[in-house]
């Protein structure tokens, strides 16, 4: 009796999933369909929730407020890589194959991107990257392969330049051992040297939660900044111990080079007091709107979720949306070649900028659009923006 | 069930198996072939689990060592990933052989959190030596063929797959076998009959270790790139999972397991993130309702059906 029960509790939930994948099979036909990847699950899946609430908001725009694109309403499939590259690889291989989207948009992170890249240029659909900044994935020249985010060479020319506007004299660099830490490391000693500025560098595990041996070499060397190339909690650490060796922020200030830990709601919770006048790199910054998008963005955003955006990788997932919406209904069709020519034409008011490809091969700027990027400092449990100038919100403050 | 009827299902299986290329899209041909390369790994850990009782939580850590090995060795020194496979199946045995030798007296609990954490140095060792293994980044790895085919790959896949589970089903019907199942049932009489349990239990820990290098370097040159992730205790929690469900200590247990919880994975794919957890309530219920797995539930239906036709023609003649 059990036996039968369970297997017709199992039939029924079965049948259930067919159902309901054919039903969104039936709804999908006449749409256009736009793949998105990113992490729904595991450590980095706070990116999957900014990413579904950009893709309402974009969704809404192009839908409702412009009526579709080419006559169709646009649907979006958004597949979970969980942040693994093997899964990453899978997820991007499902929307092309399975799904048959027109166009695939998103991904954050590096190690994902390098793998989808590879799926998407054998099968030759356009993929426009949001938020992976390694600067492999415009570099390799493929075809296929566009970013409209920030790549570490365009981060770390923006950090350089800041280090000289605001004139430090001496550089510590953190980095972990990551190939997006290793690679930021090693272009910002490039720039660095360049300017002719003294640096030094450590190298720490990616799982490091304890840094005391590093802070005191770090104490030895004396610098005014410390560039903090590491991801995720293990930055709230390093900020926190600097607090507590006395180092940060009253000998060095601390720029965290990723951007979105210093924003995540754990942040105040991990490093109290030491959070203040820790300076961070982030794309956007609720009271600097630098396009009319921005502005609708922020009071959709409101409107809709009834809070104000923080975490920027919502609007980079609306803007990647807003540009493939464009390319397909300048291409005038969903053939993969003619969403390439037309990408290469773009030239569109999003969010953070204007957006415009770069289309030199054989450099990081092939197919690359560097929204600007802007240095943000805590001050009052404030952000403040510092740089660049024409964007900033008030003056950096030193812990002296 | 009859013999020849049983045969017949078998053949009708094959049958269906060798044509899905051709029944298959793109993508469900790519979930074929990572079921076929977790039907090894599950059931090369079966041999383990199943047939000496020895958990080991290091079976996915051989898989990375096996395809890290013949990513390197066909990255750094251009040798053709047909023979470098063989490498990094030879040195994940020798890894299983010294681990068998350091832990394997140890047995139970203290073997289980030793391989736990063999599992974990690998896993650390490979995100941490960035500069031969590219860390989380994961190592670009070529081709096995030199041309890439997923047609082709499958059927490599499958017929590895086929060569494996023979040599299993031989294994374990041969003398070897046997003492496997000695040690399993009840070590202290195996020894006392004059079992090297010991010497059977790492023999068993050596060719499942081989097995699991081999199906690694497999699944590395089919993906293109092999990251930290293949030795991560949630894949080995899969490994772990398929074997359960199927049915440990039966031949086709772990292939029903690896099949289910594929395809399983797959449908469950549209709940979004609720997927992880309808995929353990999934896997609760039939844990719940099926001990013994698919195959263990899949004979006790058989076996009812069976008495039941005994009891009827049993009454007939009654009277």
């Amino acid at each position: 009796m059990l036996k039968k029960r369970f297997f017709s509790i199992f039939i029924s939930l079965v049948i259930t999933m067919l159902l309901i994948s054919s039903i969104s099979i039936m709804a999908q036909e006449e749409t256009i369909k736009i793949g998105v990847v990113g992490p729904r699950t595991g450590p980095a899946a706070a990116t999957g929730v900014a990413f579904e609430e950009g893709i309402e908001l974009a969704l809404d725009y192009i839908n409702t407020t412009k009526g579709g694109i080419l006559g169709k309403k646009v649907e979006v499939i958004f597949e979970d890589t969980g942040g693994v590259p093997e899964k990453a690889a899978s997820a991007i291989e499902k929307l092309i194959t399975r799904d048959k989207v027109s166009i695939v948009v998103g991904e954050s992170h590096s190690s994902c991107a390098l793998a989808e890249i590879e799926i998407a240029n054998r099968y030759e659909v356009p993929f426009i990257i949001a938020e992976a900044w390694v600067d492999e994935v415009t570099s390799k020249g493929y075809k296929w392969i566009f970013r409209a985010g920030p790549c570490n060479s365009g981060v770390v020319d923006n950090i350089i330049q800041w280090i000289v506007a605001e004139d430090f004299k001496k550089i510590m660099i953190v980095a972990e051992n990551t190939d997006w830490g290793l690679g930021i490391k090693k272009l910002s000693e490039e720039g660095l040297q360049k300017e002719g500025i003294p640096y030094n560098s450590i190298i720490t595990a990616v799982e490091s939660q304890e840094y005391y041996t590093e802070l005191n070499k770090i104490i030895d060397y004396a610098p005014d900044l410390i560039l903090a190339y590491i991801y995720g909690f293990g930055v709230h650490d390093f900020i926190a111990q600097a607090y507590e060796v006395g180092l940060s922020p009253a000998n060095a200030l601390i720029l965290e080079g990723a951007g979105p830990p210093s924003l995540w709601p754990e942040f105040w919770e991990n490093v109290g007091e030491a959070g203040e006048l820790e300076c961070f790199v982030s794309a956007m910054h609720s009271k600097v709107e630098l396009t009319e998008v921005a502005k609708r963005f922020r009071e959709d955003y409101v409107k809709k979720f009834n809070r104000e955006p923080t975490d920027y990788k919502s609007r980079s997932i609306y803007n990647v949306l807003l540009i493939a919406a464009d390319a397909i209904e300048r291409a005038g069709s969903t053939d993969g070649e003619e969403i390439v020519k037309a990408l290469e034409e773009t030239e569109l008011e999003v969010a953070s900028g204007v957006v415009k490809f770069g289309l030199e091969p054989g450099t990081v700027k092939y197919h690359q659009w560097q929204p600007p990027m802007l240095i943000i400092q805590w001050q009052n449990r404030e952000q403040i923006v510092v740089f660049p100038k024409e964007a900033a919100t008030g003056e950096l403050k030193r812990g002296k | 069930m009859k013999k020849s009827s049983k045969n017949l299902l078998l053949v009708i299986f094959l049958g269906i198996v060798v044509c899905l290329p051709f029944l298959l899209d793109d993508y469900w041909l790519h979930v074929a072939i990572l079921t076929l390369f977790y039907v090894i790994m599950a059931s090369s850990w079966n041999l383990l689990a199943g047939y000496t009782g020895q958990v080991s939580f290091a079976h996915a850590a051989f898989a990375a060592i096996g395809a890290y090995i013949s990513g390197i060795l066909s990255v750094q020194m251009s040798i053709s990933p047909l023979i470098t496979l063989l490498f990094g199946s030879v040195i994940a045995a020798i890894f299983g052989l010294g681990l068998g030798l350091l832990c394997l007296k140890m047995g139970g609990i203290y073997l289980s959190l030793t391989t736990l954490g063999f599992s974990e140095i690998v896993h650390i060792i490979i995100k941490n030596e960035y500069e031969i293994t590219r860390g989380t980044m994961g190592l670009e790895v070529p081709n096995l063929l030199g041309f890439y085919s997923k047609t082709a790959y499958f059927y490599i896949m499958l017929s590895i797959t086929f060569i494996i589970i023979f040599f299993l089903a031989k294994l374990i019907k041969s003398d070897l076998g046997l003492k496997f199942k000695s040690v399993l049932n009840d070590e202290l009489a195996a020894s006392s009959i004059g079992i090297d349990t010991v010497k059977v239990r790492v023999i068993a820990f050596t060719i499942s270790s081989a097995i699991a290098g081999f199906a690694g370097g497999l699944y590395g040159h089919y993906l293109l790139l092999i990251t930290p992730e293949m030795s991560s205790l949630s894949q080995m929690f899969m490994i772990l999972a398929m074997t359960i469900i199927g049915g440990m200590g039966t031949l086709s247990g772990p292939i029903a397991g690896a099949v289910f919880l594929q395809v399983l994975s797959e449908y469950i794919r549209i709940f979004g993130k609720f997927h992880l957890l309808l995929f353990g309530v999934i896997s609760l219920l039939v844990i719940k309702f099926a001990p013994g797995g698919i195959v263990g539930l899949y004979r006790k239906i058989t076996q009812s059906k069976t008495d039941l036709l005994k009891i009827e023609t049993q009454s007939k003649y009654d009277y």
